[in-house]
């Protein structure tokens, strides 16, 4: 009985204790609004490789295989692997070879992966700006390495597509239709460019996967990603895809107007890692811009993938060794206020 | 030259009618109708080309839409395409027709342009886009207005709308790309393939002042195209404005060369490439969608 007493004492509510618990209530509400969510996760974590290039060179394939060795690639994820590396090839001007990625870059991540044991090696891109990809693909620069390497170049604008559940849902796109070469491959290996840009802030691995949505049912620009909201569709086709590794050429990067009409910006390095997120959070540290202040970044924090310093393994050069801002302009609204620092 | 087209396209003809997209491929709804466009231009039989153009009529939706799949409706782009491949063709009249209503009945997304909006163009003009939805492009526009025009459309009030509209996405200093004139204060690049598509649309509509700086444009880039769809665009834009170039032909065989180094040529893109060369030739006028004033004077051409 004395016991039921205690019991019964022990889960008397007074007037007291509800005022407590609703200003605790109130407390958790108000710090859930006010400090960022991912203050209420548990960090996700994520190594990325730094190497310095100082330029396109022929040894870009050592960088590389020392970078996919160092974030811990087992032999046997690539061995015997079918491999599509996807660059960044946009529009070409002669006075602008830095709009797309470098033919050298494609050229050394081919050595690499092959030297790895890649069964294939692949490079597919469809070209948002451009209905001529293979003009694109010739006047980059890139027909000439990928003939001399014997390396078969895909147009994925038409090729007929495959269908999957939008995983991402941040845009109103039900599905994604993805080239269904893709079924065909075991790994997704984007090759981007390190540039700002004029609409996202920043077009890194993550954003460098517009390219893959078939122009046959996106069109050309891929228009149907920009009314389902830039933002929502990078994250969709990265949530979706669930790409394996990324690269980015950042020895030779754009600042300022991005993705075509920047200037040339030197920055000697390339980047790599698993997860999308954490390599392109890595580069915006390198270019002075805040990952957090970068819209799509920072939703897929800790969703995707982490995007937060404490939480993202540097390996190989420190970013404090190869920092350099780039240049960003005023009257973008992307691109303002993402300075870090 | 013509025969070096035939035999490449003779691989991809579907048994039970329409074109694939590379030998040995699966149906494809553009593949057919550039298909079609191509076997009309070489006087290929009417009976050949009727299976073609009938198997395009099974593709047609109830509203008169041609897309790119059945199970991709808002890829309407092929529409234009399938109303020129059933030019002249009685079994298709009613098909023909449906499609043109639906192209009138259609426009995309125009907002109103802002005071302060970062991109140079009016976005209220309306032409067509490539898929539903969405804004405005330069080609499928001047896709639209070619097909429209050949089916008798040619002073209907979208028409006449979608000429100003292409107008208005000339750049500045000359040339079109994709549709997007000034973004942020900056002009942006032309292209050859948006450019010769502008200009044939155009030919016929507007005067050579308006464009001239287009057509320089495309003069000072025809020599260095090595490929279809920007070869056959040029060509094909200044085949409109009596300016097919001298070098035609050599220009066309080398392109065709080039498939050593890039693989097969999709059929569309060969048939595409084919018109192009068929631009500089006297005798076909009406092979072509291109409006009748075009005379042809230059010489070259398929042989």
């Amino acid at each position: 009985m004395s016991k039921s007493l205690s019991e019964k004492k022990d889960w008397t509510i007074t007037r007291r204790d509800v005022l407590l618990a609703a200003a605790a209530g109130v407390a958790i509400g108000v710090s859930s609004w006010v400090i960022p969510k991912r203050y209420f996760r548990i960090p996700m974590q994520a190594p990325v490789f730094v190497a310095k290039v100082p330029r396109y060179q022929r040894e870009i394939g050592d960088a590389i295989t020392r970078g996919i060795t160092e974030l811990g690639v087992a032999g046997n994820e690539v061995r015997g692997k079918r491999i599509l590396l996807k660059p960044n090839l946009v529009e070409t001007n002669a006075s602008a070879p830095h709009i797309n990625t470098h033919p050298l870059v494609l050229r050394g991540a081919i050595e690499a992966f092959l030297q790895l044991g890649a069964s294939t090696v692949m490079v597919a891109e469809g070209p948002g700006h451009r209905r001529d990809t293979l003009a694109v693909y010739e006047e980059s620069g890139l027909a000439d390495v990928l003939t001399e390497d014997h390396i078969r170049f895909h147009d994925v604008n038409y090729i007929t597509g495959y269908e999957l559940p939008n995983a991402g849902r941040q845009s109103s796109m039900r599905t994604l239709t993805f080239p269904s070469l893709f079924k065909e491959v075991d790994w997704i290996v984007s090759v981007a460019k390190m540039k700002t840009h004029h609409w996202a802030g920043v077009t890194l691995s993550m954003k460098n996967l517009f390219g893959v949505m078939p122009g046959l049912y996106y069109g050309w620009p891929k228009n149907v990603l920009h009314h389902a909201g830039i933002e929502n569709s990078i994250l969709d086709i990265n949530a979706t895809l669930k790409p394996h590794f990324a690269i980015v050429d950042g020895i030779i990067g754009m600042e300022g107007d991005g993705p075509i009409m920047g200037s040339p910006k030197q920055v000697g390095v390339l980047v790599m890692g698993r997860n999308f997120p954490a390599v392109d959070a890595t580069c915006c540290r390198i270019m002075g811009i805040d990952p957090y202040k970068v819209s799509y970044l920072e939703r897929a924090d800790n969703w995707l993938g982490p995007i937060g310093d404490r939480s993202i393994e540097q390996r190989g050069e420190t970013i404090a060794s190869v920092q350099t801002n780039f240049e960003l302009i005023g009257t973008i609204p992307a691109q303002q206020g993402i300075r870090l620092g | 030259m013509k025969s070096k087209f035939q035999e490449s396209l003779s691989h991809r003809i579907l048994p039970g009618g329409g074109f694939s997209g590379l030998p040995k491929g699966e149906f494809r709804v553009d593949a057919t109708a550039w298909g079609i466009l191509f076997l009309r231009a070489v006087g290929e039989s009417s009976e050949f080309l009727e299976l073609g153009r009938a198997r395009l009529r099974t593709e047609q939706s109830d509203d008169g839409r041609v897309a790119v799949s059945r199970h991709h409706p808002d890829s309407y782009w092929p529409t234009p395409l399938a109303i020129l491949a059933w030019q002249d063709s009685p079994a298709s009249t009613d098909a023909q027709r449906r499609a043109v209503q639906f192209l009138l009945g259609v426009a995309g997304t125009h907002p109103p342009r802002k005071a302060d909006d970062p991109v140079g163009h009016n976005t209220a003009l309306k032409g067509w886009p490539w898929i539903a939805g969405t804004h405005s492009w330069v080609e499928p526009t001047a896709l639209c207005l070619m097909a429209l025009r050949a089916a008798g459309q040619g002073q209907h009030e979208r028409v006449n709308e979608a000429f100003h509209m292409l107008l208005d996405r000339q750049l500045p200093h000359g040339g079109w790309n994709v549709g997007n004139t000034l973004v942020f204060g900056r002009e942006l690049h032309p292209n050859p393939e948006a450019t010769g598509a502008a200009l044939a649309a155009l030919a016929g509509a507007t005067t050579r002042e308006r464009v001239s700086q287009s057509i320089e444009y495309l003069q000072d880039e025809i020599d260095r195209l090595r490929t279809p769809v920007s070869l056959g665009w040029a060509l094909w834009g200044l085949g409109s404005w009596n300016l097919w170039p001298s070098n035609g032909v050599a220009l066309v065989e080398r392109c065709l060369a080039n498939q050593t180094r890039y693989g097969a040529y999709d059929t569309s893109v060969l048939c595409l490439l084919f018109l192009g060369a068929l631009a500089g030739e006297v005798a076909e006028p009406i092979a072509l969608p291109i409006p009748s004033n075009s005379g042809r004077s230059s010489p070259g051409g398929v042989h």
